[in-house]
């Protein structure tokens, strides 16, 4: 909220409130010297760790099986164009989303102040490549890749509006034609050899399960949940069961299951590939926890909501398109976002029926005799790696929130 | 029979023998029978459980029944979804707690329907609304959004809203019951306006006032049936039936 908007009630300063809040009373100063003091050793013993007693060899050897495995060095041009791509993809979306009248209050704190989620991405760009001490070359190409984003997003920022309204429509359609683009680049077809998902592995192949698994289980969820709260009654009782089956199954069993039975169950020829069964019950699993969240979002919709649009002479389509699912979708949002994270984070359960995800690549690591006691680095890593994915999914998340709320489209209409 | 349409006798309305039970076993409708003319305002009155939202409820299908017969129009009310829309076309409805669109701005809460369900232009359907809004005094709030306006002018967007999609019958069930007093008389002028300009309505309120100077006929039901129909100068002067004379009583 920005201040000026109260202008008559200032009340205390910040650095007031802080310390009322931190040393009203003479016990609450006591604990919040403590926790200080906690917080200060436990950052310093970190930061020293990190800095001098960790060794990050296993790292260094190691980066390109841990970004994309076993996948064969010949072909992996690919992924550095696939990589490009996207690049390109977000710099575009990015100056489009700067040039367009979007109300964007000033002052907002990163990462919605985008010029310092800019400067992060230099420095972060400037720093990792040489912290994993890259070759030249490699280290030229992500220089590259982040000039690219830079220069697009500058580019479209400064001249976005220009673009003729029909373009700028059609430009978020990049993204899943981007998707599908990636598919073919990172498994081949079309011309391209054949990379099998047995050689995918490390960052790559979580990202792959993942984001395959999110964009299926989604639909999939929104029917089980429409399902469940349907008057007909096959309809209903297939998806209750289908839900309460999957949701007293653990993941890893399913896993298991999907292993074995895909085989028996389908014909030799049809059977998806092992890395492919994994997707898929990741993704059936997902869509039973999607589907309650959205069940609490449809509930949260009044019944005269639905009953107002059928009256205006829409259809149960129409009225579920137009006026329920929008509402419902934006309350259950956190919940679905959430679930994405939890699965993003179970694709690590892939490394126990033997795929080569990031866990299953580090564990592969830390099993060669070479990095023998190394693992605190190697999770270390790991933690850190899923930490951002995951935070980019609530990040977007929370801005998709801001976007859906409708006191926020007033303020920009006004 | 009708005192401010003796000429006009051609029936938009006709109720026969409604029975409704809920699924619970409640026989909440127990063989109700109306006629709605063209250009007629009919109130239904009666004390809260007599089955007056319900009944109006299914003359645009929002609620079923089991026996009797619902034709609006000449069309009659079944089980063919394609025939329960085409009547909600051309019957708008007014609620008590407004039902408008939260997610939308006040203007795309009245094109919506007309351009998804009568394939109207955008542009035309937009010009339309802005009239609509004007004429129930709300022109110029037309870009906020329903949870910045008061009580009393988001029914006067619902009641717009159902407008534009150029009803033929308007049913309003308990338009002003979720308002604050102060604003009930801004609807209310809004539905003697609609009605002066000759729109067929059925409007079930608590309002006499309302009942006294609008209704071409006003209605009682109690317990599921319809006991008294009369003019509103003899409802409310000298009602034929005690339990008409009971409730007056007690609305006082």
């Amino acid at each position: 909220m920005p201040a000026s908007l109260y202008p008559l009630s200032p009340g205390p300063s910040r650095w007031k409130r802080l310390r009322i809040a931190l040393f009203g009373s003479r016990v609450d100063g006591l604990i919040s010297i403590a926790l200080g003091a906690a917080l200060v050793a436990i950052a310093f013993g970190l930061l020293k760790w990190t800095l001098f007693q960790a060794q990050w060899a296993v790292i260094r050897a190691n980066s390109t099986l841990f970004a994309v495995g076993r996948y064969p060095i010949e072909q992996q041009w690919r992924l550095w164009l696939l990589t490009a791509l996207l690049a390109a993809a977000t710099g575009l979306s990015w100056g489009l989303l700067r040039a367009l009248p979007r109300d964007q209050p000033k002052g907002q704190r990163w990462p919605f102040n985008d010029r310092l989620a800019a400067g992060v991405l230099v420095a972060l760009a400037l720093a990792v490549p040489l912290w994993l001490q890259l070759s030249l070359g490699i280290q030229l190409r992500w220089w590259g890749i982040t000039a690219l984003v830079l220069v697009l997003r500058w580019a479209l920022a400064r001249r976005g509006s220009e673009v003729p309204r029909g373009i700028q429509r059609l430009l978020p359609l990049l993204w899943p034609g981007l998707y599908l683009v990636g598919m073919v680049l990172i498994s081949g077809g079309l011309g391209l050899i054949q990379v099998a998902p047995s050689q995918w592995g490390g960052l790559l192949l979580t990202l792959v399960a993942s984001s395959f698994a999110i964009l299926i289980c989604f639909p999939l969820g929104l029917v089980l949940a429409l399902g469940r709260r349907s008057e007909l009654p096959m309809l209903r009782w297939g998806s209750v069961v289908y839900i309460e089956f999957i949701r007293g199954a653990p993941l890893i069993t399913l896993l298991f299951l999907g292993q074995n039975i895909l085989g028996f169950l389908l014909p030799g020829g049809l059977a998806p590939d092992r890395v492919w069964r994994a997707a898929w019950v990741l993704t059936f699993f997902a869509a039973a926890y999607v589907a309650e969240a959205l069940r609490s979002g449809l509930a949260a919709v009044p019944r005269g909501q639905l009953e107002a649009a059928q009256s205006l002479g829409m259809s149960m389509p129409q009225a579920l398109v137009q006026v329920v699912l929008p509402q419902a979708l934006r309350v259950a949002l956190p919940a679905v976002v959430g679930q994405f994270i939890t699965l993003l984070q179970d694709t690590t359960l892939l490394s126990l029926i033997g795929l080569l995800d990031l866990l299953g690549t580090a564990r592969a690591v830390m099993a060669n005799p070479a990095f023998l006691g190394k693992s605190a680095e190697v999770y270390l890593v790991l933690a850190v790696l899923f930490w951002c994915c995951c935070a980019a999914l609530g990040l977007g998340s929370r801005a998709l929130e801001t976007r859906l709320n409708p006191s926020n489209q007033a303020r920009s209409q006004r | 029979m009708d005192s401010r349409n003796p000429t006009v006798m051609d029936p938009i309305l006709e109720a026969r023998g409604v029975q409704k039970w809920y699924p619970n076993g409640y026989h909440a409708l127990r063989g109700v029978d109306l006629t709605v003319h063209r250009g007629e305002v009919v109130v239904i009155m009666g004390p809260s459980g007599s089955g007056k939202s319900t009944f109006i409820r299914t003359f645009n299908a929002l609620e079923d029944f089991q026996q009797g017969s619902i034709t609006i129009d000449g069309l009659s009310i079944n089980e063919d979804t394609r025939n329960i829309e085409a009547i909600r076309r051309e019957v708008g409805m007014v609620f008590q707690q407004f039902n408008l669109f939260p997610h939308l701005s006040v203007l795309d809460n009245l094109t919506l329907a007309p351009v998804l369900v009568r394939k109207r232009p955008k542009a035309q359907v937009e010009r339309q609304a802005l009239e609509l809004l004007e004429r129930v005094g709300i022109g110029e709030q037309a870009h906020k959004f329903p949870g910045q306006l008061s009580g009393g002018q988001q029914q006067r967007v619902a009641i717009a809203r159902s407008l534009c999609m150029e009803p033929r019958l308007m049913l309003f069930d308990e338009p002003t019951s979720a308002l604050d007093p102060e604003m009930v008389q801004e609807v209310l002028e809004v539905m003697q306006e609609l009605a002066a300009d000759g729109m067929t309505m059925v409007v079930v309120t608590h309002e006499v006032r309302f009942a006294r100077n609008v209704a071409s006929r006003v209605v009682l039901m109690a317990e599921g049936e319809v006991v008294e129909i009369a003019p509103p100068e003899q409802f409310f002067t000298a009602p034929s039936h005690p339990r008409t004379q009971q409730f007056l009583q007690q609305i006082g």
